[in-house]
């Protein structure tokens, strides 16, 4: 089947630094699916062939597949132009954590979330991946509140030793001190600590470390967790942009998470170490007591969706209730019918 | 670098039927009036050409070596009339370098370097100017990309051999070296299209093992694995080293590179083949690069363009 007729664009749903997503239904199988639409970028990026963020994602999307990480289904080009075609997410964590009106947030909910984003994200570890941008907004959720790791952009193979990496990479926020820092040889700790990031903003509904620059981002990392010594990160003062701040003491956690059971705090704790020798491990976490305590985690079909995911469900249904024949429905699709035209 | 060889797409995907890989290079074989060991001289020239390419750009031996695989995987299935070997060459190190991460490099330098290293060293086979621009290869990129279905990780033999010489008898440097400089010249065959890179490790160990007159029987039966296709992978390579005597990479690469059908080259300057092709296929189609089509189509399709 023809591309252009393969896919059938329904429309506009973001855009990004690279790409932008449009919302399509594959009508070879009838399932809706995301066209992310690499940009052509500025003459530099242009004068490089295929975009090596798409590129990226391409080759390691190819080899990898698990219930908790985005499915590439096709990839089509055109001219200089190149589009991968996803599963379709209705929301992302970001969207849910937002939603504070409408989305009680249980802690067998957000266990949930937990798990399903460390069970990802440790088959990435194992095949020798980096994710590298962990953030809510690329955690995304399916209609069956299914967590999938998305935007493999940044994502990268590790173990080479010698090899130096870039620092500039993972969303402020979100980014380990020794990111921050400068380090070029780095780990899968760096993807833990966003997922301790990401665990305490599902706990807090707010971001946990919001810094407005990269310097602030330390300021508030050791406003929290202490300044670096010799006993919490031994060798820190070796990484190639460090700075010395005004000594200060970690903070109990406890007292920014005066509601949480003592297990939650646990597994922070091993997630937020500052030596990232010392931050747990995927496989490691998974075996906290925090995730075989009671409460169970919440079967992902029973988890909250927000309004705004609701609301379409909903709209739809009430088109379906108005045009019970199928026939009738497909005529009106029909005239509306746009092609994709990319 | 990466997970699991068998669950990846090199093995679900590129590991291909011998008799496959044959009918389709009978094809060509025909089409171009080829001797089968002539094909095969023609193959273990661009390989060549592409190893002094890397080394000129300074690539790692890794990068060289995935540019050689998808060299070998695009010409697998499809014919040298479709894109010229000369083009497709500095074309499978550009994928290969952005694949392998091997940090930003100069663009330009891929089609200027490609023509000023064809005129000091390969002039008596390339005689007209160079044609290509680094547009040409960008485009020529896409097209790689889909034929190869989007598979672009790689396992090489390297890593396994280290770990087997390790085993075997560690520390014997010799040895080593000696195995991986017949790894090296196994890129020269179509080994990497048919068995699992860690065979091919054992078959390179194996002739490194005779050369060395080493013993090393009680290893080799200790090893659980099928023991004739072992012996192919060796076979495959002494194969590789008789035909080596034979070849010539002045005359009579020569005569074989006049032989094989190039793709026309307009002489208004930036519209090659290539780029007429593509808007071809865009009047027909959008170029759909993964979800693989029948051979049978490709051809079709590509005998259009």
């Amino acid at each position: 089947m023809q591309v252009e007729k393969r896919y059938e664009k329904l429309n506009f749903l973001g855009e990004g630094q690279f790409a932008t997503v449009y919302k399509a239904r594959d009508n070879e199988t009838g399932t809706i699916v995301a066209i992310k639409k690499i940009k052509f970028g500025n003459r530099v990026e242009a004068a490089d062939g295929i975009n090596r963020t798409a590129l990226r994602e391409i080759k390691l999307l190819k080899e990898i597949s698990h219930v908790n990480i985005i499915k590439l289904y096709d990839v089509f080009g055109q001219g200089s132009n190149i589009s991968l075609v996803y599963d379709f997410m209705v929301t992302d964590l970001e969207e849910i954590i937002r939603d504070r009106e409408n989305i009680v947030l249980t802690p067998a909910d957000i266990k949930s979330y937990m798990i399903m984003m460390i069970c990802g994200l440790e088959y990435l570890h194992a095949n020798w991946i980096l994710h590298r941008d962990l953030k809510p907004n690329n955690l995304l959720v399916d209609e069956r509140g299914v967590l999938k790791i998305g935007d493999f952009g940044l994502a990268k193979f590790y173990g080479s030793p010698n090899r130096e990496m870039t620092h500039q990479v993972v969303t402020r926020w979100y980014r380990a001190p020794e990111l921050l820092f400068g380090s070029r040889i780095y780990g899968t700790a760096i993807d833990i600590w966003a997922v301790g990031c990401i665990f305490a903003e599902l706990l807090r509904r707010d971001p946990l470390l919001p810094g407005s620059t990269d310097l602030d981002q330390l300021v508030k990392i050791f406003d929290l967790f202490g300044t670096p010594n010799e006993t919490n990160w031994p060798n820190a003062k070796l990484l190639p942009d460090f700075v010395e701040f005004k000594p200060c003491y970690a903070k109990p956690l406890k007292m920014i998470f005066s509601a949480v059971t003592p297990d939650v705090i646990f597994v922070l704790d091993h997630m937020l170490q500052l030596n990232p020798l010392k931050r747990t491990t995927c496989k490691d976490a998974l075996t906290l007591p925090y995730f075989s305590n009671a409460p169970g985690p919440t079967p992902p079909e029973s988890l909250p969706q927000p309004q705004s995911v609701i609301d379409r469900i909903k709209n739809k249904s009430d088109a379906l209730a108005r045009n019970p024949s199928k026939r009738k429905l497909s005529d009106e699709t029909s005239s509306l019918k746009k092609r994709l035209n990319f | 670098m990466s997970g699991n060889f068998w669950k990846s797409s090199h093995y679900q995907q590129w590991l291909l039927d011998p008799q496959d890989i044959m009918i389709n290079r009978l094809k060509e074989l025909q089409a171009n009036n080829l001797k089968e060991d002539e094909y095969y001289k023609l193959m273990i020239f661009f390989t060549n050409f592409i190893q002094s390419l890397g080394e000129n750009l300074r690539l790692r031996q890794q990068v060289i070596a995935s540019a050689t695989v998808y060299f070998r995987r695009f010409y697998s299935k499809y014919s040298f009339k479709c894109i010229d070997p000369f083009l497709l060459a500095p074309t499978c190190l550009f994928l290969a370098t952005k694949v392998e991460e091997f940090g930003l490099q100069s663009q330009q330098r891929f089609a200027t370097l490609t023509a000023s290293l064809i005129k000091s060293k390969y002039s008596h086979l390339y005689t007209q100017e160079y044609p290509y621009k680094i547009q040409h290869i960008w485009e020529c990129e896409f097209y790689l990309l889909e034929v190869m279905d989007c598979c672009l990780i790689l396992f090489h033999p390297y890593r396994p051999l280290i770990q087997f010489v390790n085993d075997l008898s560690p520390d014997d440097q010799s040895l080593l070296q000696q195995a991986w400089r017949v790894c090296n010249d196994s890129l020269r065959t179509d080994l990497c299209l048919m068995y699992p890179p860690s065979l091919i490790a054992l078959g390179c160990l194996h002739i490194a093992c005779v050369h060395l007159k080493k013993d090393a029987k009680q290893w080799f039966s200790e090893l659980n694995v099928d023991m004739e296709k072992l012996f192919e992978v060796v076979r495959h390579i002494m194969h590789l080293y008789d035909i080596l005597k034979t070849y010539d990479e002045k005359e009579k690469i020569k005569e074989i590179l006049g032989k094989i059908a190039k793709p026309r080259l307009t002489n208004n300057s930036s519209s090659s083949n290539i780029q007429s092709s593509s808007q071809n296929s865009q009047q027909q189609q959008r170029t759909q690069i993964m979800n693989q089509q029948a051979p049978q189509q490709q051809q079709q399709q590509q005998d259009q363009h």
